[in-house]
């Protein structure tokens, strides 16, 4: 039974076929205008090899070039044979070509030392050029353990550390370099480049380190201005396992430095001014203030609102001549104003004093920083908003000890 | 002393072939011998034992080569002994090669022994005639003196002297000042070499000489040299500068750390001082200082510096920096012919100078030594 299946299945196929060249021309047929171009790209047929096989225009004379080159001649003669090869790639730029050149070179068995030696380099140039640094460092390291006094092994291997900013590396390889060729100038110059670079390189870190040192001085200072006031620090983001609202509360007096720094997170202003709390030359805080106004949802920012200044001043000048577009009712003047600050714990609003100076507000036992920047929320007195907004929330008027 | 029979006696006990016991004995008496000036001037006089003194550097019996070494550093170090060391026996040509052996355990002592013998121009030529020779050449003793660990057994921190004393010779100083090679360049470094003392001091004497050659300065200030740096750091402390005055440094003495710590040797402080001195003789040299901002390094220096030589040296520099240009002609201080009677002015003036601190610092031992009393008071 299978075999007079199998049997139809093939005559199906052929008279499937047959009929195809009853309905459709025949493609890529020779034609009497390009019949003899077609012919030229036949390895049989041509009459001159083209200066670069490109395998995709001619896989024919590639393969055989492939076959040329495996057959017959000895490792050695086929190494060198793809040296020169990739030193024509290399002259006219195609360094990948190249570095494919040169590493068929290797690849030979070649067990000369030597040509091994300059294949390695020259592969490393190439690589060198096409800004491969580690492999090109690999190639020459590689070339120089093969032949320890090959000269361009040596300053392309300095060049590479250079290039990879190993200036201890590059100095090495220079006194190296330098103790076989005393008084090449190449090596000279590489040497003073790298210890040139080495030496700036050790300023910046030099430099760097003291900018960090200074800063954390003044973060230092900073904090611990903030906790000689008493004022209370809340994180943006709390860690689940914080028990405590409050970061500074029993703690250490010495506070280590980790702690510091982790503590000043919370110093952190999010404005997209990015100021934030700092100290002046007098020892005065200045802070970062934000004032929202919820009948309006709107806010205004004061970037640096001085410890010793009172709200009523702020206030008199953000509302003085011209009052905000958004208040339309013009109910927004100085006298008529009241401003409350939240217990993160609680939600309780406590009313302050407009006359207090923001330390005094700050220092309040219930009054904590959020990401570094002390908010407070303005009501117009008796509107209709205001006694809205408060109603059901507690709300105690501000007690500071005198 | 010794009797002519019991030293004919003595000097047939100073041989390869004698019984070890005997051997050491007898080395050790002479060892003893060079332990005090009379016994140098003995030896002088006697070039027999000088000449079993280096063949014993070879015995099979490491205590007794370490005898004959141990005296033989003695009797270095005594110059009159300097010539017949060289003339009269192989010590060179037994000793110097050994250096280029990584593994020899008596090569410190070989260079303290090159270092001692050079110290004085005569015999300091042949020791160099004598590197020549033996293939030790200058190339080569500063390629080892530079290769960290070279010797697994010895420090060679005494090749610094050495070199140093070398370049007392022009022709040393030539070669470490070859334009065409890279020598003078890595030998700077050790100004600051932490571990060695002896290190620093002879690198410091070296560059010190090769400041001599004035016509070398404005390349040793240049970019290729960058010698400035390398005399600067170890006067240099942890004094905190402004940012404008930290600018206008050269890179390697910008933002110093809080640790950073002097040259603690007032010897070797006084010879840097003296190296820069020697850069302020040429016009180009003091035009490089000034514009490198020198004055604010030499300021805080002198602000901590105790010893009263170092601080002469140091007011020196610090008027040079910070006076007038001499008029035309006289731009190269070194060229300058000085009077004779101007001259001897000068030397004068030094005199008393060298009497006025002599006089401080009896006076400073005294209020010293009165303090005692008082606290008894």
């Amino acid at each position: 039974m299978a075999a007079p299946t199998q049997g139809e299945d093939s005559d199906d196929g052929m008279d499937e076929f047959m009929e195809k060249f009853k309905t459709q021309k025949y493609h890529n047929a020779f034609n009497e205008s390009n019949w003899e171009e077609e012919f030229e790209k036949v390895p049989m047929f041509m009459k001159t090899a083209p200066e670069n096989i490109d395998p995709e225009k001619h896989p024919d004379l590639a393969c055989i070039q492939h076959i040329i080159h495996d057959d017959d001649r000895t490792p050695e003669e086929k190494a060198r044979s793809l040296k020169d090869e990739g030193n024509e790639y290399f002259k006219e730029k195609k360094y990948k070509k190249a570095v494919v050149s040169y590493t068929e070179g290797l690849k030979t068995s070649c067990v000369n030392p030597e040509l091994n030696a300059v294949l390695y380099t020259n592969r490393a140039a190439a690589h060198f050029h096409l800004g491969n640094m580690r492999s090109a460092l690999n190639d020459a390291t590689a070339a120089k353990k093969l032949k320890p006094d090959h000269n361009k092994a040596i300053i392309r291997g300095a060049q590479c550390l250079l290039e990879l900013r190993n200036y201890a590396g590059a100095l090495q390889w220079c006194d190296e370099g330098l103790k076989l060729f005393p008084t090449d100038k190449k090596l000279q110059e590489l040497r003073a480049t790298a210890d040139k670079q080495k030496r700036e390189a050790d300023r910046d870190a030099r430099k760097a380190k003291v900018k960090a040192k200074k800063q954390q001085n003044e973060k230092e200072a900073l904090l611990a201005a903030i906790k000689e006031r008493g004022i209370k620090l809340l994180k943006t983001e709390k860690p689940p396992h914080r028990a405590s609202d409050s970061e500074d509360e029993d703690r250490d007096e010495d506070t280590s430095r980790a702690l510091a720094d982790l503590q000043l997170d919370g110093i952190s202003s999010q404005e997209a001014t990015g100021a934030r709390v700092y100290m002046d030359e007098q020892g005065v805080l200045h802070w970062p203030v934000m004032f929202l106004y919820p009948e309006h949802s709107q806010t205004d920012f004061i970037s640096a609102f001085s410890e010793n200044a009172s709200f009523i001043d702020h206030l008199a000048v953000m509302f003085g001549e011209e009052l905000p577009p958004w208040d339309i009712d013009q109910k927004y003047q100085p006298q008529n104003l009241q401003m409350f600050f939240e217990d993160p714990e609680k939600g309780n609003l406590y009313q302050v004093d407009l006359q207090e100076s923001l330390l005094r507000v700050l220092q309040h036992q219930r009054c904590s920083v959020k990401a570094g920047t002390p908010s407070f929320i303005v009501l117009v007195s008796e509107s209709p908003f205001s006694r809205q907004f408060l109603s059901g929330k507690k709300v105690q008027r501000l007690k500071l000890l005198k | 002393m010794l009797s002519e029979d019991e030293a004919k006696d003595l000097l047939s006990f100073l041989t390869l072939e004698m019984r070890a016991d005997v051997k050491g004995q007898a080395t050790g008496y002479i060892l003893g011998l060079t332990g005090n000036r009379d016994g140098c001037r003995y030896l002088q006089s006697k070039p027999d034992f000088l000449k079993a003194l280096v063949t014993l550097t070879s015995d099979p019996s490491i205590a007794i080569v370490k005898d004959c070494f141990h005296a033989l550093i003695n009797l270095s170090a005594d110059e009159t002994l300097h010539q017949p060391l060289v003339k009269e026996t192989e010590i060179l040509s037994k000793l110097i090669p050994k250096l280029q052996d990584p593994e020899f355990v008596f090569s410190d002592r070989i260079c303290t022994i090159l270092s001692n013998l050079s110290r004085h121009e005569q015999t300091c030529r042949d020791v160099f005639k004598a590197l020549q020779e033996l293939n030790v050449g200058l190339d080569r003793l500063v390629e080892i003196f530079c290769t960290e660990g070279f010797n697994k057994k010895a420090s060679l921190h005494y090749l610094a002297p050495l070199l140093s004393n070398l370049t007392q010779l022009p022709e040393a100083r030539h070669f470490i000042l070859d334009k065409d090679r890279c020598v003078i360049q890595r030998l700077l470094p050790f100004t600051q070499y932490e571990e060695s003392i002896t290190r620093r001091g002879g690198v410091v004497g070296t560059l010190r000489n090769c400041c001599f050659d004035y016509v070398h300065h404005e390349w040793l200030l240049s970019d290729a040299v960058d010698i400035l740096p390398f005399l600067l750091l170890p006067l240099a402390g942890p004094e905190e500068l402004s940012e404008e005055e930290n600018e206008g440094l050269p890179v390697d003495l910008q933002y110093l750390p809080e640790d950073k710590r002097r040259e603690e040797d007032p010897d070797i402080r006084k010879m840097l001082l003296e190296t820069l001195m020697l850069l302020t003789a040429t016009k180009v040299g003091r035009q490089i200082l000034k514009s490198k901002n020198v004055y604010p390094i030499m300021r805080e220096f002198h602000k901590w510096e105790k010893d009263p030589h170092v601080i002469s040296a140091c007011e020196k520099l610090v008027q040079a920096l910070i006076g007038d240009e001499p008029e035309v002609g006289m731009e190269n201080l070194m060229e300058v012919e000085i009077p004779k009677d101007v001259e001897e002015k000068l030397q004068e003036l030094d005199a008393k100078e060298q009497e006025q601190m002599e006089k401080d610092k009896q006076e400073l031992e005294k209020s010293q030594n009165e303090s005692p009393e008082g606290l008894e008071r």
